[in-house]
């Protein structure tokens, strides 16, 4: 069952600003989808036109069936993490939640019980200003699940958080999908989502330029091989002697073709020595410019 | 919309702005109110012009203005701290929540001129008593005092609107704010002075000729418009900058 369809979407800011350009893509129900891209790529806008605190320029969106301002206690329904730093500074955490929850008919118990489940209940009186990034981000994440929500949008949910609160947010992200809500979570950093997410959406330049299951897109990018020699320039040539690209770095080497196998044998036909051997699987950037540059629009 | 109020007015309970905005209010009303009791001579206090008693309720026909200012900060915080985006996921028809906001700030206004109004009576009373003086009330009520009072109180609630419409539609704080008080005391003022019978018209000289009861200007000469005259079209200022902060508003990205 189709929860978000997005239909050639597209928005122009002026005339000369495409933010969005004819990007399709659904949501199915209790799914974890990544939406990738980096920064300025497209995702905050789309995220928003979702919600409809952005107009579309064209295209059009369905949320649960139909717009986003049609559906009745929305905040009941989809749940948005587009701003952290959307709190008054001056405002308890506590109060910040119950605004929101008293304009959407949520109790006050709820306030409570969503500020244990990120566990800022110790920090609910405190004024926002004195808040670390990563309590604001719990607290916008407290302020998404108020209404508990079956659609999650979170826009950068790690941005700030230190590696102590991406394992938190890791977990978080994994219970949600355990009680099967459908989420579509923003980010620049493959490494953020890519042990949570079932699929990816990539964006770039306004465009969606690939959507599907994480591991079948990568599959399509060359891995690069590192290793370190002493006889590092020896090997950069018979590498590229077998058609291997090869950047150097004084011992180091980056290799992309050949497989961490054939660069083993390669060093042993030599005779060079290897200190280290490792692929590295394909980062985000790898990927970008691999789909992007090779791929059409939404195959 | 019952849910909206209840989350205007914690937002209001939540921060210092509100609490701040009254604090000033009273003082704003009482402290010229007593310095004028303490130390104007007895005959000026008991003129039966507006002179004695008028010049102690003074400092509460400054309150509107503050209501004013109140009134755009309520909007223009929204836009300054990012809280907008919150306000409008939860309620997208957004119209609604700057409807629900012009309301509360209304009442607001309405209902902190009501209090300094009454701290500055009653001050004036026992003021007045512990100097063994007579009030002279009657010039300030001239179209009676139950009308005075309603229009008075009416148009500080619109002031506080008019603060909220005018910051939905502008968005910058900071800009809003100034702008509004340059064009108010200052840009209104020369128009006045220079032109008073088309000034009399402008928004905020038609809210104080509501609040003050009337304006005297040049060579003594008194033009102005009455109390209900002034009160229309001060609710008409409010009305088309409402309905344009509401057009604006549904039609502009939150980005």
């Amino acid at each position: 069952m189709s929860v978000v369809h997005v239909e050639h979407l597209s928005k122009r800011f002026g005339k000369s600003v495409v933010a969005v350009d004819d990007v399709s893509f659904t949501l199915e129900k209790g799914s974890i989808t990544g939406f990738l891209g980096p920064n300025g790529a497209g995702k905050t806008t789309t995220l928003r036109m979702i919600v409809d605190l952005v107009r579309p320029t064209a295209g059009s969106i369905a949320v649960l069936g139909g717009h986003y301002r049609d559906l009745d206690r929305p905040w009941t329904r989809v749940g948005a993490l587009l701003d952290a730093s959307g709190f008054h500074p001056g405002r308890s955490g506590a109060n910040a939640l119950r605004v929101v929850a008293r304009a959407s008919g949520i109790s006050d118990a709820r306030v409570a019980e969503v500020l244990e489940l990120v566990e800022l209940e110790a920090a609910a009186r405190r004024a926002v200003k004195g808040y670390s990034t990563g309590m604001r981000q719990r607290l916008a994440l407290a302020c998404v699940l108020l209404g508990d929500p079956d659609v999650l949008l979170l826009d950068e949910p790690a941005n700030g958080l230190d590696p102590e609160g991406m394992r938190w947010l890791r977990t978080f992200l994994r219970a949600r999908a355990a009680e099967g809500k459908t989420i579509l979570v923003s980010s620049h950093v493959l490494a953020e989502v890519e042990q949570t997410v079932d699929d990816v959406l990539i964006i770039s330049k306004g465009r969606l330029v690939a959507r599907g299951p994480l591991a079948s897109l990568g599959a399509g990018v060359s891995p690069v091989v590192r290793l370190r020699s002493p006889q590092a320039e020896l090997l950069q040539r018979r590498l590229q002697e077998r058609g291997a690209a090869v950047n150097r770095l004084d011992d180091a080497l980056a290799i992309r073709g050949p497989s961490a196998a054939q660069v083993g044998e390669t060093a042993h036909d030599c005779g060079a020595v290897l200190h280290e051997l490792l692929t590295e699987r394909p980062s985000l950037e790898d990927l970008f410019l691999e789909i992007a540059g090779t791929r059409r629009p939404g195959s | 919309m019952i849910d909206l109020v209840a989350a205007e007015v914690l937002k209001l309970r939540s921060t210092r702005t509100a609490l701040g905005l009254l604090i000033a209010a009273v003082l704003v009303g009482l402290v010229p109110a007593i310095l004028v009791l303490a130390f104007a001579p007895a005959d000026f206090l008991e003129d039966d012009t507006v002179g004695g008693f008028g010049l102690v309720v003074a400092g509460v026909t400054i309150v509107p203005l503050l209501g004013l200012v109140f009134g755009i900060l309520s909007m223009t915080n929204e836009y300054r701290h990012g809280t907008i985006t919150y306000s409008y996921l939860v309620t997208p028809r957004r119209a609604r929540v700057i409807v629900v906001k012009l309301l509360v700030c209304f009442v607001v206004g309405v209902v902190v001129l009501a209090l300094v109004g009454s701290l500055v009576t009653l001050t004036a009373l026992i003021g007045y008593g512990v100097r063994g003086l007579e009030l002279q009330t009657a010039p300030l009520f001239e179209e009676g005092v139950a009308q005075t009072l309603v229009l008075v109180l009416l148009a500080a609630g619109l002031m506080a609107s008019f603060g909220v419409g005018l910051g939905a539609l502008f968005r910058n704080q900071p800009a809003t704010v100034a702008g509004t008080l340059i064009w108010a005391l200052a840009a209104e003022g020369i128009v006045v002075g220079l032109k008073p019978g088309i000034g009399q018209y402008l928004p905020f000289a038609a809210l104080d000729q509501v609040v003050s009861g009337g304006m005297t200007v040049g060579t003594g000469a008194e033009v102005g418009l009455s109390r209900p005259e002034a009160f229309l079209i001060s609710l008409g200022y409010i009305a088309v900058v409402s309905v344009a902060a509401v057009y604006t508003t549904m039609r502009r990205d939150v980005t």
